[in-house]
């Protein structure tokens, strides 16, 4: 009975110190889980730049998963399969009245118009041509019905094919003409033949792109933790903005995305060059403004419908962790 | 010889047809007593009713929980199918993918059998085609299909290329194994009646192996169907692939499933038509009157 006792004891104090092993890691260590569209590469080093730090600071695991698009991460951080998405989520926001808050703007919006020159050279002559975008509502959309109104012109018709790389495809063999793609892609096609695919004068989009969002319950329950990263993000940013040759220097001293390609290494600074005085990164994270410059977008491209006065910023944006380290960091 | 003869040409004939039915995916049939097989027909209705009750049902009470905000209840996909059926959402829709999915059949149900019916007769197309259909067959096809832009760029005609690739496998194996399972006492009996070669393929295999051409055919469509909205999904988002994909980038989860419900109706009720006539034409004791 005494044997049997003693072995009941050192089974229950075997069986305690497995579940204290078992849970020590994750109680070191919380996962942040981060959705975002697309895999990764050298252009999201600004955001793991600061992801890096803010783990350095508060003992946290930024886990970034690369999801299909922007709806999948927006049904992921709706569902609590993620924590913090990256993209938008106004659609959502107002449609579902989803408990989703957007608190700080990575990059803005830029696409370019490139025409293929053998056909088109000025916006005079896209008047009555096709114009391909990515797809119906898309940002690329907007800024094609923009142009008409700019230039006073009228396409053809606006077909819809998704996905950049898809169309510098069709724009390589012909089949189509005038487009409107992303920054590395249009870098990739006017650098293959410079004569016969060119660039089309355009304004620089205040819109944004992508914006870092969570559900109300995930920012209050851990206002500390998004208001580093906020902060984090901002340094990043401004660090970034400062010297575009940043991003690649950050990247071999934090050891971020050691598994890249040498060919996307290479592309890194020459991106960020291009993309810095463009102004696709802001240096305050956006906030009202952006939030406003967004309202005009989106019924520009007819996914809101009314004026800009009927929405409210609060509805779509949580400012509180922002301010907090904007004061913190400084406006600028 | 004469009552012997029948009862093992049956048996042949069901064991030819057992592969048929696994390729076909379709239950082999079962000999019961008349009666019997009339009661069950005569029942199977509720079961399928109760079955679809059941499953919609569900469907409803999970909307309604919510397990999840993108997850709208059975009610609310329904209204939202009425609303887009009469603003015409679905007849713009339709007019754009059912063209490139009856093309792309209408290539595989000709060439397709005509391939299967010439793999099972000569070995050297049987050399060339099976390896090749094999592949096709078990291949990633969705991971294949935005691919098809290299060839024929964002256009109907890599919509129809992607209908021939997922369904062209199914029509030319069907087709094939229905030639090749012909019965070989039926061969031999041809030639004992001094039959040629072309009376052998036209009078015995053709006949024979034309219910598993046509079950091929059928599941062909079927995969059409799979092929033409993956094509609208992967490669340009118009049609029905255009009413998926848009309404979920705006987060319209009721209209995004109301455009899934109505192409596996649209599909649903091809195919019953479909098994309703090849066994009308192929297989008359399993007919529904």
């Amino acid at each position: 009975m005494l044997i049997l006792g003693r072995l009941a004891c050192c089974a229950a104090g075997l069986a305690a110190l497995s579940l204290v092993a078992w849970s020590e890691p994750a109680a070191a260590q919380r996962v942040i889980r981060v959705g975002q569209a697309d895999t990764l590469t050298g252009q999201n080093l600004p955001e793991l730049i600061a992801m890096a730090n803010t783990e350095k600071r508060l003992g946290v695991k930024f886990n970034v998963i690369a999801l299909k698009s922007d709806d999948v991460v927006f049904q992921a951080v709706i569902n609590n399969e993620i924590d913090i998405g990256i993209g938008d989520a106004y659609k959502g926001i107002d449609t579902l009245k989803a408990p989703v808050r957007h608190f700080f703007l990575l990059r803005r919006i830029a696409y370019f118009p490139v025409v293929n020159s053998e056909f088109y050279k000025t916006w005079k002559d896209l008047n009555g041509a096709d114009m391909a975008v990515h797809a119906r509502g898309s940002a690329t959309e907007a800024m094609a019905l923009q142009m008409q109104k700019v230039n006073g012109i009228k396409f053809g018709q606006i077909s819809f094919v998704p996905g950049s790389e898809v169309r510098i495809i069709a724009m390589r063999r012909g089949t189509m003409k005038a487009t409107l793609l992303d920054l590395p892609n249009t870098r990739k096609l006017t650098e293959e033949d410079p004569k016969k695919f060119i660039v089309l004068p355009v304004e620089t989009q205040s819109a944004s792109d992508e914006i870092f969002y969570a559900t109300t319950k995930f920012i209050g329950d851990n206002k500390d933790l998004v208001q580093a990263l906020c902060e984090e993000l901002l340094r990043s940013l401004r660090a970034v903005n400062a010297d575009p040759q940043t991003p690649a220097r950050l990247r071999q001293q934090l050891g971020l995305l050691k598994d890249l390609p040498k060919a996307l290494v290479d592309d890194i600074t020459p991106y960020f060059e291009m993309a810095v005085p463009g102004g696709l990164f802001p240096t305050d994270g956006g906030g009202a403004a952006a939030a406003k410059a967004d309202f005009d977008f989106l019924i520009a491209a007819g996914r809101f419908t009314g004026q800009g006065s009927d929405y409210k910023v609060e509805d779509f944006w949580d400012l509180a962790p922002l301010n907090s380290a904007l004061a913190k960091v400084g406006k600028n | 010889m004469t009552q012997i003869e029948p009862s093992r040409r049956t048996e042949a004939d069901a064991a030819a047809l057992a592969p048929a039915a696994a390729v076909a995916g379709t239950a082999p049939p079962i000999a019961t007593e008349d009666g019997v097989i009339g009661a069950r027909s005569d029942a199977g209705w509720i079961w399928q009713l109760a079955s679809f009750v059941l499953v919609l049902g569900a469907w409803e009470i999970a909307g309604r929980w919510p397990i999840s905000l993108a997850f709208p209840p059975f009610s609310r996909v329904m209204t939202a199918l009425v609303e887009m059926t009469a603003a015409g959402d679905f007849t713009h829709a339709y007019a754009i993918t059912l063209p490139p999915l009856v093309v792309g059949v209408t290539v595989v149900g000709v060439l397709g059998v005509a391939l299967g019916i010439a793999m099972g007769l000569s070995r050297g197309f049987e050399w060339i085609g099976m390896p090749l259909m094999v592949v096709l067959q078990t291949a990633p096809i969705a991971a294949l299909i935005p691919l098809l832009t290299y060839f024929y760029g964002v256009s109907a005609t890599s919509k129809t290329a992607a209908v021939i690739l997922l369904s062209a496998p199914i029509v030319v194996l069907n087709s094939y194994r229905g030639i090749r399972n012909t019965n070989a006492s039926l061969i031999d009996m041809c030639r004992c009646f001094l039959g040629t070669r072309l009376q052998q393929v036209t009078k015995i295999m053709l006949p024979h192996a034309s219910g598993m051409i046509f079950a091929g055919l059928r599941l062909g469509i079927s995969a059409g169907f799979i092929g033409v909205v993956l094509a609208e999904l992967l490669i340009s988002p118009t049609g029905i692939g255009d009413l998926i994909s848009y309404n979920r980038s705006i987060a319209r989860y009721d209209k995004m499933f109301a455009a899934i419900v109505s192409i596996l109706a649209l599909a649903t009720i091809t195919l019953s038509v479909l098994q309703r006539l090849e066994n009308r034409l192929f297989r008359p004791d399993h007919a529904v009157s």
